[in-house]
């Protein structure tokens, strides 16, 4: 029974990492006759890159934001749908269909969002007098990381949303009516009861959505192709073109590699944390 | 003991509590009006994009900008639902259909083997499937290419439809072997007494009670597909089998720098088929693309 599954995740994923490992000290393209042995060279010539570190840093402040973004906003939304009016359900299915949007789609939908000359973003910021002419946002370095930030917030708040409303519904009305009646008002519940207790929840989600946008490309590869100046250049676009576009086998791999440490060293960190929370 | 603090409760806003009738209503009024503002604002993008899709061009241009466009028209959907279009679309359905086959049955076999027979490693097992689900796609996208070049799969469907399974087992085994392990055993006892086999049992009695399951299974492998970008990017190579995502970047946002009512067109075009399963299948759907974080 288990054969199929075994033979593709051995053969697609097992396989394919430890070779990726594997390949990270060696100087592997497509494009070189031969591959021999590097060591550590590609590692080495990483940490000096000055691009790497831009990448690195991009790619933390671009993920981290939108993450944190989105679950402040779907946290938020989640808590106004749990004070039973009636018609959160309504509201739930209606939020969450920003979350069915196909990555294409919002990549071109923003991309004409935050068109400079057309666009709706520029043309409400000016109506409100908060800009005073348009801002060319994909070719400008800021502004086109906020334009990604935005795409991804605005992708993730429903799934922040759904799964935050769910977590919420299961802590015990008793402990909400005892605060209450203790005179808690709602801000008071929210600091010092919910959000204790769905600590490990919101950890969770924030860490899983932030895997998964890592993944992503498609948003920075259509809007702005990694730039201005490698300024929305996402870890996953910067390995995939390593290996694709300068056919660098050896040095993707061992961004890849650096990528699976930092995956490894994270979800140690989070599993203490977590089970240190639970005692 | 102090009487409770009226005066602070009555301050807040949304106490579930409050002194007086006034209150109560005031509070439920703002969290309906908040909830509206908030819906408005997360809508505004995409009922934007239905908006320019139905204008003629000329009125995209116009400042300021108008909602609603002087003249409807479908021109924008009839002229893009073009042979290009038509084709890459195809080519999407064939490969999330193939994977929906290939990644939901192994995944179901999986689930069941590792949910009713726990052998020797299967916690493990569970865990490198939850942990596959963030390993860096690219790292492993290098071995599989210089795997399908050598087998000679790229540029077919089959190296797509491989690669989209890779992405979506895991969370079809996660997602299945919880509901298979909710289900009462006494009826597969019942159908061993009766002398079927592991494998009949799973096909005409566990599969036909795991019809909701199985269909949040299919319904996630078959979103993902649709997304997937990167495999697609690489994979493929012949204009003719490009799935519709990289084909769309490649065709579509070249090719007209500035139709934008005819980009929205592509657009809704490309989220149509999601949305009809959304619609048709609610539940599931939720269930099934939120499945692998809550379960944790």
């Amino acid at each position: 029974m288990m054969v199929p599954a075994m033979a593709i995740m051995g053969g697609l994923v097992l396989f394919p990492l430890f070779n990726g490992i594997r390949m990270s000290f060696t100087n592997a393209s497509p494009l070189k006759p031969d591959t021999h042995w590097v060591g550590l060279e590609n590692f080495a010539y990483l940490f000096e890159d000055r691009e790497f570190g831009e990448v690195i840093y991009n790619s933390v402040f671009i993920i981290g934001s939108s993450t944190i973004l989105s679950l402040v906003i779907g946290f938020a939304i989640a808590l106004l749908l749990n004070s039973g009016i009636r018609g959160a359900g309504f509201f739930r299915a209606a939020i969450f269909q920003v979350w069915i949007v196909p990555w294409i789609v919002i990549a071109i939908l923003w991309g004409w969002l935050y068109n400079s000359d057309f666009g709706l973003i520029n043309h409400i910021l000016m109506q409100l007098g908060i800009l005073r002419e348009p801002v060319n946002w994909l070719f400008n370095e800021i502004p086109a990381q906020i334009t990604i930030i935005t795409g991804y917030t605005w992708r993730s708040i429903p799934f922040m949303m759904v799964v935050s409303l769910a977590a919420l519904q299961s802590i015990p009305k008793e402990i909400m009516e005892a605060a209450s009646i203790d005179g808690a008002g709602f801000f008071r519940r929210v600091v010092y009861i919910i959000i204790p207790l769905m600590r490990n929840i919101l950890m969770v989600l924030a860490l899983v959505q932030a895997v998964r946008l890592i993944q992503d490309m498609t948003l920075p590869w259509v809007l702005t192709h990694g730039g201005p100046i490698n300024s929305t250049m996402t870890i996953s676009m910067y390995t995939f073109k390593l290996a694709f576009d300068s056919w660098d086998f050896g040095l993707a791999s061992a961004v890849g590699t650096l990528w699976l440490f930092v995956l490894i060293l994270l979800a140690a960190i989070s599993m203490r944390t977590l089970s240190r929370n639970t005692n | 003991m102090s009487s409770p603090n009226y005066s602070k409760i009555g301050l807040s806003f949304f106490s579930t509590r409050p002194p007086w009738r006034l209150g109560k209503v005031a509070s439920k009024l703002a969290i309906y009006i908040l909830a509206l503002i908030v819906l408005t604002v997360l809508m505004i993008p995409i009922a934007w994009m239905i908006s320019t899709s139905l204008k003629p061009t000329a009125d995209i241009f116009e400042i300021p900008l108008r909602w609603i466009p002087t003249t409807i028209t479908l021109e924008n959907f009839s002229s893009q639902f073009n042979d290009i279009l038509r084709r890459i679309f195809l080519n999407s359905v064939i490969v999330g259909i193939a994977t929906i086959v290939l990644s939901t049955f192994s995944g179901a076999l999986s689930a069941y083997a590792i949910a009713r027979y726990r052998f020797w490693g299967t916690s493990s097992l569970l865990l490198f499937f939850l942990a596959s689900m963030a390993f860096p796609i690219p790292l492993i996208m290098v071995s599989m290419y210089i795997l399908f070049v050598k087998v000679g799969l790229l540029d077919t469907y089959a190296a797509l439809v491989l690669g989209h399974t890779v992405v979506t087992l895991p969370v079809v085994v996660w997602l299945l072997k919880n509901f298979f392990d909710s289900l009462p055993i006494e009826v597969e006892e019942a159908a061993f007494m009766e002398g079927a086999g592991p494998f009949y049992t799973f096909f005409f009695v566990v599969l036909p009670m795991s019809k909701p399951a199985v269909v949040a299974a299919a319904i996630f492998v078959f979103v993902t597909s649709w997304n997937e970008f990167m495999f697609g990017l690489i994979f493929i190579t012949s204009n003719e089998l490009r799935p519709l995502p990289v084909g769309i970047s490649m065709y579509f946002l070249t090719q007209f720098d500035s139709a934008w009512s005819q980009m929205m067109a592509v657009a809704i075009i490309v989220t149509a088929p999601i949305l009809v399963l959304f619609l048709v299948f609610q539940k599931s759907f939720t269930h099934g693309v939120t499945a692998g974080a809550v379960k944790g």
